[in-house]
C-alpha cells in the first residue's frame, strides 16, 4: 500500500517537471519540479535532500554548483518513497555507510546514496517503474538540449553529474582526476575517459572524423570495435566498484539490465552523435559525454534504458528535436531487426544485405538535406558498427564478476530485445563488417529506395516469425517495390505510413505483431511458453489485443505527433518501440521483486560485502524468472494492464501533450482510439489515488466474460472488466465444472471474489464463492488460501448469510486441532457449536477426530480418516504424518518383540484406499517404505513376512526432512511457479 | 426522581466541588474513593447526578472559583458521565469517564506520593465496569463492542504509570490484575505476557510487598493461564498460592479458584475429598473424582457430557478429558488385582480379550485393535509398566510396581 501510495504521488509531480521542461532551462526546471514534490511526500526526506545537497555541493561541485545540485535533486524522488516506504530497506543501507565512507574519501553523503539506490530498490517492486526513469529521464534531456547549441560548459558538468553516481561508489581518487581534469577545461579530455584520457580522447576524436567520411561505415566499425573495449573495460572497472561498494543485493540484477540495455542504447547514442557531427560543429566531446552518461545512469533501475523509449519524459525529449536523443528510439527497432539476422541466418537474404546495404548510403546522402529530424533515423544506419562495438566490448571483458555477469546479462538482452548475445558476436561483426561490401555489390538500385521505403522494408521483415513468412513477406515486398517504381510512386508514396497488412499475408501477422515475434524470441525455450498459465487465455480473448496496440499508441502519443507532423513517422517504429521498449519495464518490476528484495535480506548476512559466488548466484535465480516473467509481459493482455497502470504516471504529460500540441486529426483512427482510451484510463486512474470514495468505487460490472484472470487491482475498477451478478454466478459454475488444474481454479475464483468485492455483493453468491475457493483450496492442500476464505466465510456467516455453516464449522474444529494446536481457541471453538451443530455427521466426525487426536488413539483415527464426510479427510491428510509417526514411536516403546507390518499398515491406514486384496499388499510396500524412511528397523520372520522390530526401532525412529522442504518455507513458491501462481 | 431545585442543586454541586478539593488537598484517599465510586451508586453520588440533570451549566461553577477550575478538566468530565450514567446512556457515560480517568491519571502522574493510590483503583475498577456496561449497550443495539478494550488501553497506561520505581508501584499489581480481568473477557488472554512479565522480572520490588489481596488475584489469573497451556506443575503451584491466601472468609473466590485447581491437582493424580467438594459446592466434579477412583470411564465420560458447556466454558474440559487415561489405568488395576485374586501365578498377563470385556461391561465397545492401541498409550505414558505381545495379544505387566503412581507428576513425564 505504502508503495503504491508513493509512487502514486509522485508520479503527477514527475510529470509536472515534464511540463516545465518545455521552457528549455535545464538544471532550474530541475531542481524546482523535485522540491515540489518535496513538500508534498513529507519531511522525512526532506532532510536527506537537504544532506545531500550540502554534501555534494560542498565537497564536489564546486565549479558548478548548480547542476550538482541537479543531479542531486534526482535522487531526491527515489528517496522519498524509499523513506517513507519502508523502514527496512534504508536501514540496510545505512548499514553500509561506514563501508561506503572508508572508501570514499570525499565523504560523499552516504545517506544520499544509500536512499538513492534503496529508493529505486523500493520502487522496483511497486511496479512504479515509470516513475523513476521518468525522473532520470528528464534530468538528461535539458543536458541534451545544452549540448544540442554546442555550449561546451554545460558539457563536462553534465556528464558530471551522471558521473557522481558511479563516482561515488567508485574510489575517491577516480573522482579527483575526473574533476582536476574538468576544471582544467580539457573538455577534450572528456568525463568519460578519466583514466585513460589520452588513448579513448584519441581514438573518439578520430572517431567521428572517420564517421563523417561518407564511406567511412568500414573504418568507422572497425574504429570503434578497437576503442571501446579501453572505454568500456573502463567502465566496467567502476561497475564492479560501485556494486562492491555499494549494494550488492540490488547490483545482480541491476547490472544485468541495465548494463545490457545500456550497451545497446549508449552506442546507438555515440553513433548517432557521430553522425552529426557536422551539424553540431563536429565536438567530439559532447558527443562522447553522452555515451558516457548513458553509462552511468546504469546503476538506475534496470528497466531504464528500455523505459526511455518509452517514458513521457522523453516525448518531451523529442519537442526539443534533439538529435541524440533521438538516436534511442531508431535502436530497439534495429536491434530488433539485426537479432532476426542473427538468430535466423537464413533471413540473411540477398535482399536483406542488400537492405541494411542501403542504409548508410542513405544516411550519407540524406543526412545533408534533413539534419535534425533525421536524428532518429539516422542511428539505425549506425546502429550496425555500434553493435560490433558492443560486441567487441563485451569480449574484452576481464573483470571476472562482471564478466560472470554478462553472458546472462546478454541472453537476457536476447530476450528482452532480441539483439546479439555474447555467443553470436561473431555473426554480428561479420554482419557489420560486410555492410559496405553489400554496399558496393548486391545494391542493384542503391540510394534510389526513399529511406522511408527502406524502413518499410524493414519493419516488414522485423514482423515476420519465420523463414516461411520471411519469403512471402519478401516476395509481396518486391512486388510493391516494383509497382511503386513502375507507377513512379516509390519516391513520393509515404511509406511510413503504409500498412504493413499489405505484405503481410496473414491477419495474425497484423494483429500480433507487438507480442509474437519478440516473445518468441525471448523465450530461451518456446516450448515453456504453452506451459504458461496465461497462454490459453490470451488465445480465448482476441479482443484484448488491439486494446495493447491502443495502449502503446497512447504512451507515445507525443512521439506519434511529432512523427506524424514531420512525416517521418513510421507505425511499426511506433510498435517495435512499444514492444521492445515496454517489455523490460513491466517485466522488471516483477524479477526485480525476487532478485532484489531477497539479495537485501541476504546482504545481512554478508555484511554488504560483493562476492562473487552472490551475483551469480542471483544471476541463476533471475534467469528463470526473468524469462517466465517475459512470458507473462509478452501476453498482449497482461501487457494491456500494465500499460494501464502505467498510465496513471503519464496522465499529466499526455494532457500537457494534449495541450501544447494540436492533436492530429487526420492520425489514424486507431491512434485516435487510443488517445481516447488513454482519457479514460488516465481519469480513473487518477481518482483512485487521490480520493478514496468507496461508494463511488462501488461499481456495476458490464463485463460479459466468464471467465477473467486475477490481477490485483491498483487503480479503481473499470466496470468494463468488472463480472456483473449473473455472469459471476456463471463463472463459479465454470470454474466448477472445469477440468483444469488448481492454480487455475483459484486464479479464477480470486478474480470473482475481487469481481464480488468491487462490487459490494454480500450474498449467498458470496458464500458460495467462497466455500467453493475453500473447498478447492483444500483439496490443493493450500492452506493459506483456506484460511483466507475461511476468515472471510466467517464474516459472511455472522451476517446472518446461509451457507454450509455446519460443513465449514467441522472443518474449522478440524483445522484447530490438527493445525493450530491452540488450546483456548479449540476451545472456544467448541463451546460455539450449537446443540444441533453436533447432530450434524461432518462435525460429529470433527468432534471424534479431535478427541483421538487429543488421545493419540491412533486406530480411531485412521478410522475416522477413512471414514471422513465432506473434504474431512483433506484436513486429516495433513496430519497423518504425524499420527503414524507417533503411532509407530508408541508401537515400538510399548511393544515386544515385533509388530507385523501388515498390522501396521492396516490400522496405520495405508491400505485404507479400497478394500481390494490387492490394495492391500499395495500399503504393505507403502507402509514397509514408510517406516524405513522413518528409520524403523524391519525383519522378516521365518515366513517371510515383513516384522517391526520394536525394541531396535524405539531408539532409531525420526522424522524425516520433507523432501519438498525449501529454506523460504513455501515449496509452492518455485521459481517457474512464482510467476503462474501469483 | 424526586423535583430537585434550582438552589438545591446548585448547592449539592457545590458541595460535591468542596468535598472533591478538600479530598485532594487533604489528600483523604478515602473519600476521594467514595466521591468516584459510581458504581456503588451512594446516595449522595445519585443525588448530585439528579442535580447536575437540573443545574446544566456545572461548567460555569467550576470555573467561577479558582480552587474549584484547578481540577477544571476533571471535574467537567466526571459531571459529565454522571449525568449521562444516571440516564441510562453508558457509551456516553464511558466515553466522558474516560476523558476523566485521562486528566486523573495525569494529574496523579503529578502527585509525588502515592497517597491516592486508592482513588486510582477506585478509577481503574469504574472504568472496566462502565466499559462492560457500555460494550453490552452496544451490543444491544446491534453495534460492535469495543470499549473494554478501549478501556484495556488506558489500564494498559495506568500500568505504566505506576511500573517504575517508586512508592507507586505498589499498585502496578491491582492494574495487572484489572487487566487480566478485562483481557480474560475479552479472549485476549495472549496480552497477559507482557505485563506478566514486568511483573515477574522485576528486580526492584519483591512480589510478596505487593498487596495480598492482589497476589491473590494475580496468581489465580497466571494460574489459569498456565491450565491453558497445560503447564499442570506450574499451574499447581500459582493455584495453590492462591488458595493458601485467599480469604477464607471468600467462599466464592475459593470455589473460582479450586474449580481450577481441581482439574489440575487431579491431572497430576491428586484426589480431593469429597467433603471439599461438597462445601464448595463443586457438584460438577463428584462424578469425575468418583470415576477415576473406580477407574469408571463411562462414568467420567457421562460426567464430561453432563457438563461439557460449563468446563468447556471455564477451558477445563481439555484437562479432564485427559483423565481418561488414569481412568484406564485404575481400570487395568482392578482387572489385575481380580486375576491375581484367580490365579496370581498369571496374574500378570492381562489378555486384550480380557479389557476388551471389561470395556463392554462399562457399555463402551471397542475391538482389539483399539485395546491395543490404548494399551499401547498407557504403557507409552508410563502408566502401565510392562510390555504388549502383539501377536500373542496380551499385555505383560511388570511384576514391581506395574501402575506407578503419579505423585505429583503429570501423565507422561
Amino acid at each position: 500500500m505504502n508503495q503504491g501510495g508513493n509512487t502514486q504521488t509522485v508520479s503527477p509531480l514527475d510529470s509536472n517537471s515534464i511540463e516545465k521542461r518545455y521552457g528549455v532551462d535545464g538544471s532550474q526546471v530541475q531542481t524546482s519540479p523535485y522540491q515540489y514534490s518535496t513538500g508534498s511526500d513529507g519531511a522525512s526526506w526532506t532532510t536527506h535532500r537537504v544532506d545531500n545537497q550540502v554534501a555534494q555541493n560542498g565537497n564536489y561541485y564546486h565549479p558548478q554548483p548548480p547542476v550538482p545540485a541537479t543531479g542531486n535533486v534526482q535522487e531526491i524522488p527515489n528517496t522519498s518513497s524509499a523513506t517513507s516506504g519502508t523502514v527496512n530497506v534504508a536501514q540496510d543501507y545505512s548499514g553500509y555507510t561506514p563501508y561506503q565512507t572508508s572508501s570514499d574519501p570525499q565523504g560523499y553523503s552516504n545517506t544520499g546514496y544509500t536512499n538513492y539506490y534503496s529508493g529505486y530498490q523500493q520502487q522496483q517492486p511497486s511496479q512504479s517503474y515509470p516513475q523513476p526513469v521518468g525522473a532520470y529521464q528528464n534530468t538528461g534531456a535539458p543536458y541534451s538540449s545544452f549540448q544540442n547549441p554546442g555550449s561546451y560548459a554545460g558539457t563536462p558538468s553534465y556528464s558530471g553529474t551522471y558521473y557522481n553516481p558511479a563516482d561515488y561508489q567508485t574510489n575517491g581518487g577516480y573522482q579527483t582526476t575526473n574533476y582536476s581534469n574538468q576544471t582544467a577545461g580539457g573538455y577534450p579530455s572528456t568525463n568519460y575517459s578519466n583514466q585513460t584520457p589520452t588513448s579513448s580522447q584519441g581514438n573518439y576524436t578520430s572517431n567521428p572524423y572517420q564517421n563523417y567520411t561518407p564511406d567511412a561505415a568500414n573504418t568507422h566499425s572497425s574504429a570503434a570495435a578497437t576503442t571501446p573495449p579501453v572505454q568500456y573495460q573502463q567502465n566496467y572497472q567502476q561497475w564492479p566498484g560501485y556494486y562492491s561498494q555499494t549494494e550488492v543485493p540490488c547490483a545482480p540484477g541491476t547490472e544485468k539490465l541495465p548494463a545490457t540495455s545500456a550497451f545497446s542504447q549508449s552506442f546507438p547514442v555515440a553513433g548517432g552523435v557521430t553522425n552529426e557531427m557536422p551539424a553540431s560543429n563536429g565536438q567530439p566531446v559532447t558527443s562522447y559525454t553522452q555515451p558516457w552518461r548513458q553509462e552511468t545512469e546504469l546503476p538506475q533501475p534496470p528497466s531504464q534504458q528500455p523505459a526511455a523509449a518509452v517514458s513521457a519524459s522523453n516525448d518531451a525529449y523529442w519537442m526539443h528535436q534533439t538529435p541524440n536523443q533521438q538516436a534511442y528510439y531508431p535502436v530497439p527497432p534495429q536491434n530488433q531487426y539485426q537479432s532476426h539476422l542473427e538468430t535466423k541466418p537464413l533471413y540473411e537474404t540477398p535482399f536483406q544485405g542488400h537492405q541494411r546495404a542501403t542504409y548508410p548510403q542513405e544516411l550519407n546522402s540524406q543526412s545533408s538535406i534533413h539534419q535534425a529530424p533525421l536524428g532518429y533515423r539516422q542511428p539505425t544506419q549506425t546502429t550496425p558498427s555500434v553493435d560490433t562495438q558492443r560486441v567487441s566490448k563485451v569480449q574484452i571483458l576481464t573483470n571476472p564478476r562482471i564478466a560472470s555477469n554478462f553472458p546472462s546479462g546478454y541472453t537476457k538482452m536476447d530476450k528482452d530485445r532480441s539483439a546479439a548475445g555474447a555467443t553470436q558476436t561473431p555473426a554480428y561483426v561479420s554482419v557489420s563488417m560486410s555492410n559496405p561490401k553489400g554496399h558496393t555489390t548486391a545494391m542493384p538500385e542503391p540510394g534510389t529506395f526513399p529511406k522511408s521505403l527502406c524502413g518499410f522494408v524493414e519493419r516488414a521483415f522485423a514482423r515476420c516469425k519465420d523463414d516461411k513468412e520471411k519469403a512471402s513477406c519478401q516476395a509481396s515486398l518486391k512486388k510493391i517495390i516494383t509497382e511503386a517504381t513502375n507507377d513512379g510512386t516509390i519516391n513520393t508514396r509515404d511509406w511510413d505510413i503504409e500498412p504493413l497488412s499489405t505484405v503481410l499475408n496473414t491477419d495474425v501477422t497484423n494483429t500480433e505483431p507487438s507480442s509474437a515475434p519478440i516473445s518468441s524470441l525471448q523465450n530461451k525455450s518456446p516450448t515453456r511458453r504453452p506451459k504458461s498459465r496465461w497462454e490459453p487465455l490470451v488465445e480465448s480473448k482476441p479482443f484484448v489485443k488491439p486494446a495493447s496496440t491502443f495502449s502503446s499508441g497512447v504512451k507515445f502519443g507525443g512521439w506519434n505527433h511529432h512523427n506524424v507532423n514531420n512525416k517521418k513517422s513510421s507505425e511499426s517504429y511506433q510498435k517495435v518501440d512499444a514492444v521492445t521498449g515496454s517489455k523490460p519495464i513491466y517485466s522488471a518490476p516483477n524479477s526485480a521483486k525476487k532478485s532484489f528484495q531477497r539479495p537485501v535480506k541476504r546482504q545481512r548476512f554478508t555484511g554488504g560485502a560483493i562476492d562473487d559466488e552472490e551475483s551469480s548466484d542471483s544471476e541463476k535465480e533471475l534467469t528463470p524468472y526473468y524469462s517466465s516473467a517475459m512470458s507473462l509481459a509478452s501476453s498482449a493482455d497482461e501487457k494491456k494492464r500494465r500499460d494501464s497502470r502505467s498510465k496513471r504516471f503519464e496522465k499529466v504529460q499526455g494532457h500537457s501533450q494534449r495541450n501544447d500540441i494540436p492533436k492530429p486529426k487526420n492520425a489514424n483512427v486507431r491512434r485516435g482510439n487510443a488517445l481516447r482510451l488513454g482519457e479514460d484510463f488516465d481519469e480513473s486512474g487518477s481518482r483512485a489515488v487521490e480520493d478514496m470514495d468507496w461508494d463511488a468505487l462501488t461499481v456495476k460490472g458490464t463485463c460479459q466474460e466468464i471467465e477473467k484472470r486475477y490481477l490485483r487491482l491498483t487503480s479503481a475498477p473499470d466496470p468494463s472488466s468488472v463480472r456483473p451478478e449473473d455472469v459471476l454466478e456463471k463463472a463459479l459454475l465454470m470454474v466448477q465444472d472445469s477440468p483444469k488444474n488448481y492454480l487455475y481454479k483459484c486464479d479464477q475464483l480470486k478474480s470473482i471474489r475481487q469481481d464480488l468485492t468491487v462490487q459490494r455483493i454480500h450474498n449467498h453468491l458470496t458464500a458460495k464463492v467462497y466455500e467453493t475457493h475453500a473447498r478447492f483450496a483444500l483439496e490443493a492442500g493450500d492452506l493459506t488460501e483456506y484460511n483466507q476464505c475461511l476468515s472471510q466465510l466467517k464474516i459472511v456467516y455472522a451476517e446472518g448469510i446461509e451457507g454450509c455453516t455446519l460443513e465449514f464449522a467441522a472443518y474449522s474444529l478440524l483445522y484447530i486441532t490438527l493445525h493450530s494446536n491452540n488450546n483456548r481457541e479449540l476451545l472456544s471453538s467448541m463451546s460455539r457449536l450449537s446443540r444441533e451443530a453436533k447432530k450434524d455427521e461432518a462435525v460429529r466426525h470433527a468432534i471424534s477426530v479431535r478427541a483421538a487426536v487429543t488421545s493419540g488413539n491412533y486406530v480411531t483415527f485412521f478410522r475416522l480418516y477413512k471414514t471422513a464426510p465432506n473434504m474431512n479427510s483433506c484436513l486429516m491428510d495433513l496430519y497423518v504424518e504425524k499420527m503414524r509417526y507417533k503411532a509407530v514411536t508408541f508401537m515400538s516403546r510399548s511393544c515386544r518383540p515385533t509388530i507385523p507390518v501388515s498390522y501396521l499398515a492396516q490400522v496405520l491406514g495405508f491400505a485404507c484406499t479400497s478394500s481390494e486384496g490387492e490394495k492391500e499388499t499395495d500399503g504393505m510396500e507403502e507402509c514397509s517404505e514408510w517406516l524405513k524412511a522413518h528409520g524403523a528397523s524391519l525383519i522378516a520372520d521365518s515366513n517371510g513376512d515383513m516384522l517391526l522390530d520394536t525394541k531396535a526401532s524405539s531408539t532409531s525412529l525420526f522424522m524425516p526432512e520433507p523432501e519438498d522442504a525449501v529454506a523460504h518455507g513455501d515449496r509452492y513458491l518455485d521459481v517457474n511457479d512464482f510467476f503462474t501462481r501469483t | 426522581m424526586a423535583y430537585v431545585s434550582m438552589g438545591e442543586a446548585h448547592r449539592r454541586i457545590t458541595e460535591y466541588l468542596n468535598r472533591f478539593c478538600d479530598a485532594v488537598s487533604d489528600q483523604d484517599s478515602l473519600t476521594l474513593c467514595r466521591l468516584l465510586s459510581f458504581s456503588s451508586n451512594s446516595p449522595p453520588l445519585l443525588s448530585l447526578a439528579d442535580a447536575l440533570n437540573v443545574f446544566q451549566d456545572a461548567s460555569s461553577l467550576i470555573g467561577k472559583s479558582d480552587k474549584f477550575s484547578e481540577y477544571g478538566e476533571i471535574l467537567a468530565h466526571l459531571f459529565r458521565s454522571l449525568q449521562s450514567y444516571r440516564v441510562g446512556n453508558l457509551v456516553e457515560a464511558y466515553l466522558a469517564f474516560d476523558k476523566f480517568a485521562n486528566a486523573f491519571v495525569q494529574e496523579f502522574r503529578n502527585w509525588e506520593s502515592a497517597w491516592a493510590l486508592e482513588a486510582l483503583y477506585v478509577v481503574c475498577y469504574e472504568i472496566r465496569i462502565l466499559a462492560e456496561k457500555a460494550d453490552k449497550e452496544l451490543t444491544s443495539n446491534g453495534k460492535s463492542p469495543e470499549k473494554l478494550k478501549a478501556a484495556g488501553s488506558l489500564l494498559m497506561k495506568v500500568f505504566g504509570v505506576l511500573a517504575g520505581k517508586g512508592p507507586k508501584r505498589v499498585g502496578a499489581l491491582y492494574v495487572t490484575c484489572q487487566l487480566f480481568k478485562t483481557y480474560f473477557k475479552l479472549g485476549t488472554v495472549n496480552l497477559c505476557r507482557s505485563v506478566i512479565r514486568s511483573i515477574e522480572t522485576a528486580r526492584i520490588f519483591d512480589f510478596e510487598e505487593f498487596p495480598t489481596r492482589d497476589k491473590v488475584t494475580y496468581m489465580y489469573y497466571t494460574g489459569r493461564l498456565e491450565v491453558f497451556n497445560e503447564n499442570f506443575p506450574a499451574a499447581d503451584t500459582k493455584l495453590s498460592y492462591a488458595l493458601q491466601y485467599c480469604d477464607p472468609k471468600k467462599e466464592r473466590n475459593i470455589r473460582m479458584i479450586l474449580k481450577y485447581l481441581i482439574p489440575v491437582k487431579l491431572s497430576i493424580g491428586i484426589i480431593p475429598k469429597d467433603e471439599l467438594l461438597q462445601k464448595y459446592n463443586l457438584h460438577e466434579y463428584i462424578n469425575i473424582v468418583q470415576a477415576l477412583r473406580k477407574g469408571d470411564l463411562r462414568l467420567l465420560r457421562h460426567a464430561l457430557q453432563e457438563h461439557e458447556d460449563r468446563f468447556l466454558r471455564s477451558g477445563v474440559y481439555l484437562v479432564l478429558e485427559k483423565l481418561e487415561l488414569q481412568v484406564y489405568q485404575r481400570l487395568m488395576k482392578k482387572i489385575y488385582i481380580i486375576q491375581k485374586l484367580s490365579d496370581p501365578a498369571r496374574a500378570h498377563q492381562l489378555k486384550l480379550e480380557v479389557i476388551a470385556k471389561a470395556l463392554r461391561w462399562l457399555e463402551i465397545d471397542m475391538d482389539l485393535d483399539e485395546v491395543e492401541c490404548i494399551m499401547t498409550i498407557l504403557i507409552y505414558k508410563n502408566l502401565v509398566k510392562g510390555y504388549l505381545a502383539h501377536k500373542s495379544k496380551v499385555v505383560v505387566l511388570s511384576k514391581q510396581d506395574p501402575f506407578p503412581k503419579l505423585n505429583g507428576k503429570p501423565v507422561g513425564s
